[in-house]
């Protein structure tokens, strides 16, 4: 009896909670003539038509573009994140370096609203010719996710055992050579967890690429708004649709496969946080 | 302090070096031209020449009623998202852990809200809640015979709490049955053994268990809720009227739609000014509660 009602909610959980991710899923087998005469969740007679014109590649839109600076500016911010912070991590974690200092300030940053750095920001990269280029937006995608990296990669190297670089040191091993040989093996599944989690996190980033792109960087957040006024008059919700789960698919994927990891993290974050 | 250590820390600042140096860069330089334009007299014609102007800006902001209202729209709306979230959060992992401990799955698809952008969830539900193609309003006249303008003037407050809320309440539920799971079971074997019902477990045991996770999930769901942008300015940009510009919202504005740059600026100086004491004070307190607790 409890079970049942235990099932029941997590049922209605499930569907409140994705119903936005089901309505669009749905409408985007929607064929445009069905549109109008169906609003619900139901499709009559699927097609793929919208999803063929999504990939439809004209002089306003092209969604290869968004997708691929997309995956570049996410590739760029979350490898240059983990870079920044292993190191770092390994400095705070073992030689006590900035522990009382640069540790809080940089879990602060989490908490802190990126906007008030976006207009200098933009300033900067306007002398640095860096607006609308990948490099440019990689790089603040590298700050929104340095926090959570620098936090799980602190607890990792925390979490191994001092005599393991101990020993290395004794063989005459420098510092470095440790980071590289000895802890960056042993921190891998800490190192993989935040690249994930850095990858989700820099996809899904909306004002700086808002702010800082205005044609060749655009990502596919902003991109996809696009394709709301594309054919000039009314928006074509089928069309609209296709791009909003292709453009969420890519996190989703990851996110399903890898949640075991993820809500790791989010935790470990979340508490040191 | 022996040569050896000496030359340990030397080799521990060289690793950090790179991290500091990108900081320094990134936020620090932001940092300062922030301060120093909020300060100046400034205009997209004189962006490399600010003239110095003394506190102006910061008078214009302070006597700008858009501003106090985009404090209390973030004020109120972050407070109320992570209050719902966290109480919805918290009964769905405690009443759904005997299904979660059995399937793992089920989380994933719980989870799932958390994967997709912010701003891709905004425009989502531009087509839920269209008054033609959306199956809200859909459904509400097909069973009620009814249905409201969820993005007008009176409803589009709670409409933001309410999407902000459905897609974030799955942080909480993580984290709480994270937490749920960690207490350990001769903790609950030994009460029962009392005589302590579920609820009387619940209250006594399990919840003030929880506590520390439940303060940092309503911190961290109040901060997000508070700088909120993405989901807002798809759905309703800052209207009606002005009546959803959360402050982040009111900065992004101030600079790209009006070009009032010290006006943004400065509003961006006491929003950082009052991020980093509120956060400062926070980790003093924790700081000196674990003191305590030693």
């Amino acid at each position: 009896m409890i079970a049942a009602l235990r099932w029941a909610v997590f049922a209605i959980a499930a569907l409140a909670l994705n119903f936005p991710i089901l309505v669009t899923l749905s409408t985007s087998f929607k064929s445009a003539r069905e549109l109008s005469a169906n609003p619900g969740l139901w499709v009559w007679s699927p097609t793929l038509e919208n999803y063929l014109a999504v990939f439809q590649v004209s002089e306003r839109l092209n969604i290869f573009l968004y997708l691929f600076n997309s995956l570049a500016v996410s590739l760029i911010g979350t490898g240059l994140a983990v870079a920044l912070a292993l190191p770092a991590a390994y400095a705070i974690a073992r030689g006590r370096l900035g522990e009382r200092t640069l540790l809080p300030l940089i879990v602060n940053l989490r908490a802190v609203p990126l906007i008030i750095f976006a207009i200098p920001l933009y300033m900067m990269f306007q002398w640095l010719s860096l607006l609308d280029t990948r490099i440019g937006l990689g790089l603040i995608l590298a700050i929104v996710n340095l926090p959570l990296a620098l936090v799980i990669l602190v607890n990792a190297v925390n979490d191994v055992p001092p005599e393991l670089d101990e020993a290395a040191l004794m063989d005459g091993a420098s510092r470095t050579q440790i980071l590289v040989r000895v802890l960056a093996p042993v921190c891998r599944p800490a190192i993989v967890t935040s690249l994930i989690f850095g990858f989700i996190t820099a996809w899904n980033e909306f004002l700086f690429g808002l702010m800082l792109t205005t044609s060749k960087a655009v990502p596919i957040t902003v991109g996809a708004s696009f394709f709301f006024a594309a054919s000039g008059g009314g928006v074509q919700w089928g069309v609209a649709s296709a791009v909003m789960i292709v453009g969420a698919l890519p996190p989703v994927l990851l996110g399903l496969v890898m949640y075991r990891q993820i809500s790791g993290s989010m935790t470990a974050g979340a508490i040191k946080g | 302090m022996t040569t050896r250590r000496k030359i340990e820390i030397s080799e521990f600042r060289i690793l950090a070096a790179p991290l500091v140096a990108f900081l320094v860069l990134f936020l620090g330089f932001p940092a300062v031209v922030n301060l120093v334009y909020s300060v100046s007299e400034v205009s997209f014609e004189t962006l490399r020449r600010p003239a110095l102007s003394g506190f102006g800006n910061f008078a214009a902001v302070l006597g700008d009623a858009a501003f106090w209202r985009a404090s209390w729209f973030s004020f109120r709306f972050g407070l109320l998202t992570a209050v719902i979230e966290c109480g919805l959060g918290l009964f769905l992992a405690i009443f759904l852990s005997p299904l979660i401990e059995k399937r793992s799955w089920l989380l994933a698809i719980l989870m799932m809200p958390l994967m997709v952008a912010p701003a891709l969830v905004g425009l989502m539900y531009r087509l839920v809640l269209h008054e033609f193609v959306g199956p809200v309003p859909y459904y509400l006249w097909a069973y009620l015979g009814a249905s409201i303008s969820f993005l007008g003037a009176g409803s589009a407050f709670w409409t933001l709490v309410a999407i902000e809320t459905l897609q974030w309440t799955p942080f909480a539920l993580l984290l709480f049955y994270m937490a749920y799971q960690a207490i350990p079971a001769e903790v609950n074997e030994a009460a029962t053994l009392d005589g302590a019902g579920g609820l009387q477990r619940l209250r006594h045991i399990e919840l003030p268990l929880m506590r520390p996770t439940i303060v940092v999930a309503l911190l961290i769901r109040f901060i997000d809720g508070f700088r909120v942008f993405d989901n807002v300015y798809v759905l309703t940009g800052s209207g009606p009227g002005g009546s959803t510009a959360s402050l982040s919202i009111y900065i992004y504005e101030a600079f790209f739609k009006q070009g009032a740059i010290g006006k943004a600026v400065a509003a961006s100086v006491i929003l950082f000014a009052v991020s980093f004491a509120v956060l400062y004070g926070l980790n003093a307190i924790a700081a000196r509660r674990k003191g305590k607790g030693r």
